[in-house]
């Protein structure tokens, strides 16, 4: 369903759409900086074990 | 997304996605990984260790979502899985594809490139079995489906071992035998009193299709060759007596529980408590036996 044809929320319905949205970007948030530290941690173990 | 009320489209929660990578499975995978991991010959640099777990953990959450995606309808139809995000109607189809592929691409680049690509390819093969071979062919058609089917939860010890060795030898293969031995018996006595279940759903398993008496003979015999292949690493030299000692111990309560679901012959589920106590054993059973394994290669080696 695209934005255009998506019927009106309500403001209850609205509140729990950017709840959820909110509490998603947090997860991913979290796992994308999780990610940024594993690869780091995974370079440097692989370039001092190169070297 | 799922469909609210009237037909309003609301984000599925990340609670759902969790919830699709069946995580008290996961739970088991990463145990039995970290144990074939321990217990391999040889070092691993503790973050490489460490990914190597993270991407089995997160091979088996695309196993679980992959699996949800495709037993929506069946699961829809069993009390036991109606609350799952696809048949409670909290998230749309797509997604769990989605998530499940994603997981699994990811899983399977990851430990290629920072782990070794034995463990990596390894890792694909079982999530294939697992999603195509076990779920979509097996499961729906044939009474063997967790039979064969078990090959797939045998493998994280095969990659946990490759993770550190590069390479797979005969223990991690006993490993391997252990938990597909282990399989039937434990699944079976969980159908045999959720046998309402699964006809429900039109599932094949075994005592709906061979009937009870049947399942708890093979249950039964499964014990054995399980048994046997469970004390093979100390008869074989490669633990201590403490596993020996463990494992021969485990095997004798696992048999004597297995012969009291033998010799049960109630249809009435209430009365099944045999079948509930090997279905509890096992559980345990499978998670000592590699726990003490896991130790005992650690002291020895």
């Amino acid at each position: 369903m695209t934005p255009i044809d998506r019927p009106p929320y309500s403001v209850e319905e609205t509140t729990i759409i950017r709840k959820r949205q909110a509490a998603r970007a947090r997860v991913m948030g979290f796992a994308l900086v999780g990610l940024c530290v594993l690869f780091f941690l995974i370079t440097i173990v692989k370039v001092g074990g190169a070297n | 997304m799922t469909t609210a009320t009237r037909d309003i489209i609301l984000p599925a929660e990340w609670r759902d996605f969790w919830a699709l990578t069946k995580p008290r499975v996961m739970s088991l995978v990463v145990f039995t990984a970290l144990c074939g991991l321990l217990a391999a010959p040889g070092s691993i640099h503790p973050v490489i260790g460490f990914t190597a777990i993270l991407c089995l953990a997160v091979g088996a959450g695309a196993c679980g979502a992959l699996n949800q995606y495709f037993e929506a309808d069946t699961d829809a139809k069993m009390a036991r899985t109606s609350g799952r995000p696809l048949p409670a109607g909290r998230m749309d189809r797509e997604s769990a594809l989605h998530f499940g592929i994603g997981l699994a691409a990811f899983s399977v680049g990851i430990m290629g490139v920072a782990v070794n690509w034995l463990a990596a390819g390894l890792l694909a093969f079982s999530i294939l079995f697992y999603a195509i071979v076990y779920t979509i062919w097996l499961k729906p058609n044939t009474p063997q489906n967790i039979v064969i089917g078990g090959a797939a939860g045998a493998f994280p010890p095969v990659i946990g071992w490759a993770a550190v060795t590069g390479d797979v030898t005969l223990l991690p293969v006993i490993l391997f035998a252990i938990i597909f031995l282990w399989t039937p018996p434990h699944f079976w006595a969980l159908a045999l009193f959720m046998k309402t279940d699964y006809g429900a759903a039109g599932i094949p398993m075994m005592p709906n299709v061979k009937g009870q008496k049947s399942t708890r003979n093979q249950i039964f015999g499964y014990t054995f060759p399980m048994a046997a292949t469970a004390v093979l690493p100390f008869v074989l030299g490669q633990t201590s007596w403490l596993f020996g000692a463990a494992s021969v111990l485990l095997n004798i309560v696992f048999i004597a529980l297995a012969y009291r679901v033998w010799r049960n012959d109630t249809t009435d589920a209430m009365a099944m408590n045999p079948e509930k106590q090997l279905f509890a054993f096992s559980i345990l059973y499978l998670f000592l036996l590699f726990a003490i394994f896991a130790f005992d290669r650690m002291l020895i080696l």
